[in-house]
């Protein structure tokens, strides 16, 4: 080692708290990117391994039957590379130790051999087999569902199929690539205690529901580099005499747009987080080096003076601060390499894979180090260059004293009452007013990281609130396996507890607005309900009028139109008949999107008379037992949804997502700020060392000259929490907008207690940071005070 | 302790005769050891001194002479190995961190070699940042008249000369109207000129407040404007001579 890289060590290790101030914030800079792309990384290597191997298909499409001959037709289309047609059916289940009824999408199992698409993923035991005789049939369950009952291959579980109950023997636990996200549709959230994913053996499946010889489910991949738009096209054609709700691609897949959804949000977090943090730790390598060069002037001169060129005393200090950068790249790899198996761990829950293993991106660490390296250089550069520039013999001179000015604001009136203390703190923000700006800035950003985890929560509960108290004011929702007419109403309500029935009907439409399409699931309800209501921003109900539409406001982003404009509905199953409707209002929600008309408006435009798909229903509390029994009995309910257990689900798995990144967001907003008040107040230490000791000398004593040496840190950091306050509101408003998808949207809810918190949190770390440097004043060389300047 | 009488110049003033029964400051058997074993330096090897309300002192000494640390101790910025320290009768060499501070804050006034003037308050702010601590501090224009400096109140210490610079200390100094007014080389960093009137300012407060004055140089000819001089040699006292009259500060020349 040279006597130069010992001198560096050395040099460091006085300089330990300091460095180690300015790795940590820089590596959580980079744990928050090495965190987010990791998971980026990950999510998208196990997706893209998942689809191939398990060959997810890339156009579905659902029917009401269609004969399996139809099959060969599908495959016969130009472009179509290969078909799976199959079952698809919504059951009611009866899970052992669960109350209420949840639900069931059954899938079959070819006869013969393994699926052509989507083929499933055996996890545990074996695939069912269809049985003969007496023999109990048999199922395999989706792990998600499994694992929320326990169920474990050789448990039964009853179902209803087509009115009949029927037992189940489970066989194994499986996943799907069609499944990674299993939540019910249109749910932004998973609910894997009220509703799971099952595979049957294709003839006990058809046999009970009538169904043999047919299907009612399609699934295809096309051959590479065909015109989709003319495929797609061509298998509606075909698909829509036996009743195709039309087809989608993969993009609009429920599962898969979930997925795209997350990693949409986690790019969103990969940039600009980790961006505050690494310009937060440039701007303290900058003020740490600068305060070296400043105090090693002599020294600098003397090397000069001795031989040394320019470019080994640039060199020297340009390691110096790149030992910095490396301690903060080591701390920031671990760091991040650490939170995002956590991350992983948690996606768990809201994905399935059959292996979702973290893989580090090491290229983007490579890429941040790097920017973090140079960063810190052209922070130190300018310095260096100022110090290496110096004839030796000027440096060998101390510097000139600093000059001061009145800051302006001490010609009004209100600074005659100002004392010197704060004078003192006023005028040296004056001085230097880059560094200040940027010390507060960096408090700013501090303040600011912690309101986005805060706003989301708060977000959360408020839709939490909204959607199940203002909005969903039933108890449970019941469907029916078809439309059946609406005297069906009347046996609802004679459903034991039952207080309140009012029935839906739901149908596939596609709505279209110029250019802009979206199939999605048209709500027929009564023209102003009291269980299921359509709000609007204010948030006010809106009465559904007899003719015209109320769509989702991100609906109306989407296609692009607004209030007045008028939307084509082509409805996807019965008898298609386009229709011309006037879009009227706009509704608040935040789960998926929606389109709403008056229940007998859906009905016209089927051209059917009155019909409903289920009811949404209030229980009285004391009855639920008898209902939830009386319920599982009812055969021609398909499923149902029951609002408080969605809502437990909704905030145990958010709660615990959103928990741990508020704890990793308020543990690194703490270290930037504890980080930048200790390292200003120790580089005004220094350069205050000999004015500190003075006022020791004069009488002040230790508390005193500490208030003279963090005062100006505290008008800093008062300055900088309501900027912060702003920047962060700013931050949570772009990156909350940037997230608001299709299928999850959080409204921006900014509470004072979340300004509260994120102030409580600066002034707790600055305060224990500002008295842990102001512990150095007992440090203090009283009697050099009294030396001459050399 | 030895005496001696010296020249008396044309203008002379007697030296005002001393109260010797209450000592401002005394001093038995005082040592100061710096480090440990090997490493020890002795600074101070026992020191016997008294010093009196309203006289004018000069220790006198070469550098390493122990002169510095003799007035770290007296100043209360530091505490001895050994031997005994009373400050008005109150113990110095025992007291305690707190103990110390509350007697630079109440007793004394420092002036310093290169003035430690905060560089971001203005000549009126750096007096006045006394009146934060003193129990009865004087009002910053008084002081700073008393040093000579009745203008330029509102210059920053960078737009003032060093002569005005260490003026500016010592009426931040006075301010708190100190029993004792400690100079540590208050002329080190001037030329004769500016040096003759900080020396001037010195011995004027010491004449008209009646403040203990003791200022350590290792310029001989200061001595002169003593009352009595104590010269300073390997740690120990080493002459106290005694001016029968002070020179005014204007025959001084150096």
């Amino acid at each position: 080692m040279s006597l130069l890289d010992c001198k560096l060590l050395r040099d460091l290790r006085a300089l330990k708290t300091q460095a180690l101030a300015v790795a940590l914030v820089m590596a959580c800079g980079l744990a928050m990117m090495i965190t987010t792309r990791s998971l980026m990384l990950s999510l998208t290597a196990a997706r893209d391994g998942y689809y191939r191997e398990n060959r997810f298909a890339q156009v579905f499409a659902r029917l009401k039957r269609a004969p399996n001959a139809v099959r060969e037709q599908l495959a016969a289309i130009p472009g179509v590379a290969a078909v799976e047609t199959g079952l698809a059916l919504q059951v009611t289940l009866d899970v052992p130790g669960l109350a209420e009824p949840a639900t069931g999408l059954f899938n079959s199992l070819p006869e013969r051999g393994a699926p052509v698409l989507n083929r499933p993923y055996l996890r545990a035991g074996r695939l069912p087999e269809a049985q003969s005789g007496g023999a109990l049939a048999e199922l395999a369950v989706g792990e998600a569902f499994a694992e929320a009952h326990g169920l474990r291959p050789g448990d039964t579980i009853s179902a209803v199929l087509n009115g009949r109950k029927q037992k189940f023997l489970l066989t194994g636990i499986v996943l799907s690539p069609e499944f990674i996200f299993e939540a019910p549709p249109g749910a932004a959230l998973p609910d894997n205690k009220t509703y799971g994913v099952f595979w049957a053996p294709y003839k006990e499946l058809a046999t009970a529901f009538q169904l043999y010889g047919a299907f009612n489910s399609v699934a295809l991949t096309l051959a590479p580099d065909v015109a989709e738009g003319a495929v797609l096209a061509a298998v509606d054609r075909l698909l829509a005499p036996y009743g195709g709700r039309g087809t989608y691609r993969r993009d609009n897949h429920p599962s898969d747009r979930r997925l795209t959804d997350e990693l949409r949000v986690l790019k969103a977090l990969a940039f600009a987080f980790p961006l505050v943090f690494l310009s937060v730790a440039a701007f303290m390598v900058n003020s740490v080096m600068a305060r070296q060069v400043a105090l090693q002037r002599e020294q600098i001169a003397m090397l000069k003076a001795c031989g040394f060129a320019n470019a080994q005393v640039g060199a020297h200090y340009l390691k110096f601060a790149l030992v910095i950068v490396a301690g903060g790249v080591v701390l920031g790899a671990a760091g991040g390499l650490f939170l995002g198996e956590k991350f992983v761990d948690l996606y768990h829950i809201f994905f399935r894979f059959p292996a979702l293993t973290f893989q580090p991106d090491l290229p983007a660490l490579g890429i941040a180090a790097a920017a973090s390296a140079l960063a810190a250089l052209a922070g130190v550069a300018g310095a260096v260059q100022r110090a290496v520039r110096l004839p030796p013999a000027e440096a060998m001179r101390p510097e000139a004293p600093a000059s001061y000015q009145p800051a302006w604001f001490e010609r009004l009136r209100i600074a005659r009452w100002l004392g010197p203390s704060a004078r003192m703190a006023l005028r040296n923000i004056r001085r230097r007013p880059a560094r200040s700006a940027l010390t507060c800035l960096a408090l700013a950003l501090a303040t600011g990281i912690l309101i986005l985890p805060n706003a989301m929560r708060d977000g959360i509960a408020h839709v939490l609130d909204f959607q199940w108290d203002v909005v969903q004011r039933q108890t449970v929702t019941v469907m029916l396996a078809e439309p059946q007419a609406a005297r069906v109403l009347a046996d609802f309500q004679h459903l034991p507890g039952v207080v309140l029935a009012e029935p839906f009907r739901s149908v596939p439409v596609e709505l279209r607005a110029g250019p802009q399409v979206r199939r999605l699931a048209l709500q027929g309800l009564p023209a102003r309900g009291t269980l299921n209501r359509v709000i609007d921003g204010h948030p006010a109900q809106l009465t559904l009028p007899e003719r015209g539409l109320i769509i989702s406001t991100k609906l109306a982003e989407v296609l692009q139109v607004q209030p007045g404009d008028t939307l084509m509905i082509r409805p996807l199953e019965g008898e298609a008949r386009d229709l011309l409707v006037p879009l009227v209002g706009l509704a608040d929600d935040f789960a998926g999107v929606a389109a709403y008309m008056e229940m007998g408006a859906v009905n016209r435009l089927l051209l059917e008379g009155d019909r409903v798909n289920g009811a949404h229903l209030t229980v009285a509390a004391g009855e639920w037992d008898a209902f939830v029994r009386a319920l599982k009995d009812t055969p021609q309910i398909a499923g149902c949804y029951v609002k408080n257990s969605l809502r437990e689900g909704f905030r145990t798995t958010t709660a615990e997502s959103i928990g741990l990144l508020q704890k990793m967001y308020s543990a690194f907003a703490a270290i930037v700020a504890f980080g930048i008040i200790y390292n200003s107040a120790r580089i005004s230490l220094s350069e205050r060392a000999r004015e500190l000791a003075t006022l020791r000398v004069l009488g002040f004593t230790r508390g005193e000259v500490g208030a003279v040496l963090v005062g100006e840190l505290v008008l800093l950091t008062l300055a900088a929490l309501p900027i912060g306050l702003l920047v962060g509101s700013q931050l949570a408003r772009t990156i909350v907008a940037t997230v608001s998808t299709e299928t999850v949207r959080l409204p921006l809810v900014l509470t004072p207690a979340n300004y509260a918190f994120a102030i409580a949190v600066v002034a707790t770390a600055s305060t224990l940071s500002a008295l842990l440097a102001a512990r150095k004043i007992a440090g203090l060389d009283l009697a050099s005070a009294l030396k001459a300047l050399d | 302790m030895q005496t001696s009488g010296r020249n008396v110049t044309a203008n002379a003033r007697p030296s005002e005769p001393l109260d010797r029964r209450d000592p401002v400051f005394h001093a038995r058997g005082l040592a100061k050891i710096y480090g440990e074993g090997e490493a020890a330096v002795r600074a101070l090897a026992g020191v016997d001194l008294d010093f009196f309300a309203g006289e004018l002192v000069v220790l006198l000494g070469a550098s390493g002479s122990g002169k510095s640390t003799l007035l770290n101790l007296l100043g209360g910025l530091d505490s001895p190995t050994a031997g005994t320290l009373c400050y008005r009768g109150r113990d110095l060499a025992t007291a305690d961190e707190a103990g110390l501070t509350r007697f630079r804050r109440d007793a004394v006034g420092f002036v310093f070699q290169a003035y430690n003037l905060i560089p971001s308050l203005t000549a009126r702010e750096n007096v006045a940042l006394i009146g934060e601590i003193a129990r009865d501090p004087m009002p910053p224009e008084d002081a700073l008249a008393l040093v000579g400096l009745g203008a330029r109140l509102d210059h920053f210490p960078a737009q003032l000369s060093g002569g005005e610079q260490q003026r500016v200390a010592i009426a931040r100094a006075i301010a708190k109207r100190p029993e004792v007014l400690l100079c540590d080389e208050p002329t080190g960093a001037l030329d004769i000129r500016t040096g003759l009137t900080v020396l001037d300012a010195i011995e004027r407060i010491n004449r008209e407040l009646g403040t203990l004055a003791v200022i350590i140089t290792h310029n001989a000819v200061i001595a002169d404007m003593a009352g009595r001089v104590f010269t300073l040699s390997d740690g120990r006292i080493v002459n106290v001579r005694e001016n029968r009259t002070r020179a005014p500060v204007a025959s001084l020349a150096w």
